[in-house]
């Protein structure tokens, strides 16, 4: 077989080699670059929507975390309120008791008091009455006569006004 | 694993192998091909390529030599292997392949993005071709081939193909600029201008054919002068002596910077050269001036419709 000389310029067969290096162009733009870029265009727009997706899970848990943090810090102001609120109602009961209590020993005390009162006078007068008998008895004996306790009682008693 | 799953997996695994057999297929038909057609010979036999058909057209004899044979092996390679290495993509990049595929991708695009910018990214399919062609066509003298690359009609096709699209980005500034720019910096200058536009391509058709050829002819120099060698040395035992025993080794140690280094750095130049003349042709500056003043003459015209 026939070879050719180690440098022979040949123009079809430069026209041949030119159309193989565009064809493979052709060959690799179609067969490789383009399923690999559309691998890797929707790999990346997955990530970015998969980036988005956390972004928006992210503000949601804030939202929901601040949401929750306002709910709470409701919460204990209620109960902070309905505590004072239940100790002043029960300082304010306390007092209402402990004047009522004294109220009533006040009034008991003063019940006491007016009877003690009531009493002495009672006394005195059941005093009063003795006396006038015992000194209306003494005066008959005295006298040796009887004498009419209802003559005497005014005396006595303006007497007994005198002491 | 269901019937259905292990049907799919079957199919995918007879395509796997129709694509593998795709990329194998021609080279073993090229090396087929060769041991038919070569000549027994002794001696030193620094040529061409073979020649396996010719026929009469136009103008010269149409020869289909081993660099076009093997060349368009090496694209039935080269075909079969983007298929292979993109068949089964997914999203989740799951296999070592895909992995390879999108290095591949991203490494041209990289390169083409650092060395001509943004604008020229439609070149990286262009780059990538050269660079597997190239590359393969160098490699195939690994497996007993001749390189296409050996073969100056095969590199000048392509040299002829940068020229073209560094001419044709020339003339997007206007055919009267790209006239002009011939008598830059003065009129004087207009010859050698010439002379340095077209020895582009026939420098870039040179300088990868000789490297690849220089290899091929130092090898079978070396080779040629080990055989000789061996028959003298050990020629006298009786069935040893046939063999050339002194070939083992050195060839091979040579055959790395030759036909690996040296095939594999002219592939890369290659491309370096397209991307650097490329987009050398239009310098980002002017391009700009270029966009400046035709949005300046679209107002223009807009104003002169009001």
């Amino acid at each position: 077989m026939q070879s050719l000389s180690i440098i022979s310029v040949n123009i079809w067969q430069i026209l041949i080699s030119f159309a193989n290096l565009a064809i493979l162009t052709w060959i690799i733009k179609k067969f490789l670059f383009k399923p690999v870029k559309k691998v890797l265009d929707s790999r990346r727009e997955n990530i970015d929507s998969a980036y988005a997706r956390a972004d928006a899970a992210e503000a949601e848990a804030e939202e929901h975390r601040l949401n929750y943090a306002a709910a709470m810090a409701a919460a204990k102001q209620t109960t902070d309120q309905m505590i004072s609120e239940a100790a002043r109602e029960a300082e304010r009961r306390g007092n209402e008791i402990e004047n009522e209590a004294r109220d009533r020993a006040q009034e008991i005390r003063r019940q006491a008091e007016a009877d003690a009162q009531l009493e002495k006078k009672k006394a005195e007068e059941e005093m009063k009455r003795e006396i006038a008998d015992i000194s209306a008895q003494l005066t008959g004996k005295l006298l040796e006569r009887e004498v009419k306790p209802e003559d005497h009682r005014g005396l006595i008693d303006s007497f007994l006004q005198e002491l | 694993m269901t019937e259905k799953e292990r049907g799919r997996d079957a199919h995918f695994r007879m395509v796997d192998g129709l694509l593998i057999a795709l990329m194998v297929l021609p080279l073993v038909c090229c090396i087929v091909l060769k041991v038919l057609f070569t000549p027994e010979s002794e001696g030193v036999d620094i040529s061409g390529a073979m020649i396996y058909f010719t026929a009469p057209f136009p103008g010269q004899e149409l020869i289909i030599t081993e660099s076009q044979v093997n060349s368009w092996a090496i694209i039935l390679t080269l075909l079969g292997l983007c298929l292979y290495l993109t068949h089964g993509l997914t999203e989740k990049a799951e296999t070592k392949r895909q992995l390879i595929a999108e290095w591949i991708v991203e490494k041209c695009e990289g390169l083409v993005n650092a060395n001509m910018g943004e604008r020229y990214a439609g070149y990286e399919y262009l780059i990538a071709a050269i660079m597997g062609l190239s590359a393969l066509s160098s490699l195939s003298c690994l497996i007993g081939l001749f390189s296409p690359t050996g073969d100056v009609n095969v590199t000048a096709g392509w040299a002829i193909l940068v020229f073209a699209l560094v001419t044709y980005t020339k003339l997007q500034g206007g055919f009267l600029n790209y006239l002009k720019g011939f008598t830059e910096p003065i009129p004087l200058f207009t010859p050698m201008n010439f002379i340095s536009e077209f020895s582009l391509p026939v420098s870039m058709a040179f300088r990868h054919y000789g490297n690849v050829m220089s290899g091929a002819v130092i090898s079978a120099l070396i080779g040629t002068a080990l055989r000789g060698l061996s028959k003298m040395i050990l020629g006298w035992i009786p069935v040893i002596g046939n063999i050339p025993l002194l070939q083992i080794g050195l060839p091979a140690i040579l055959s790395i910077y030759f036909d690996v280094f040296s095939g594999l750095m002219q592939a890369y130049i290659f491309a370096m050269l397209t991307m650097l003349n490329v987009s050398g042709s239009f310098p980002q500056e002017a391009w700009e001036k270029r966009q400046e003043k035709k949005a300046i003459r679209k107002q223009r015209a807009a104003l002169a419709k009001a």
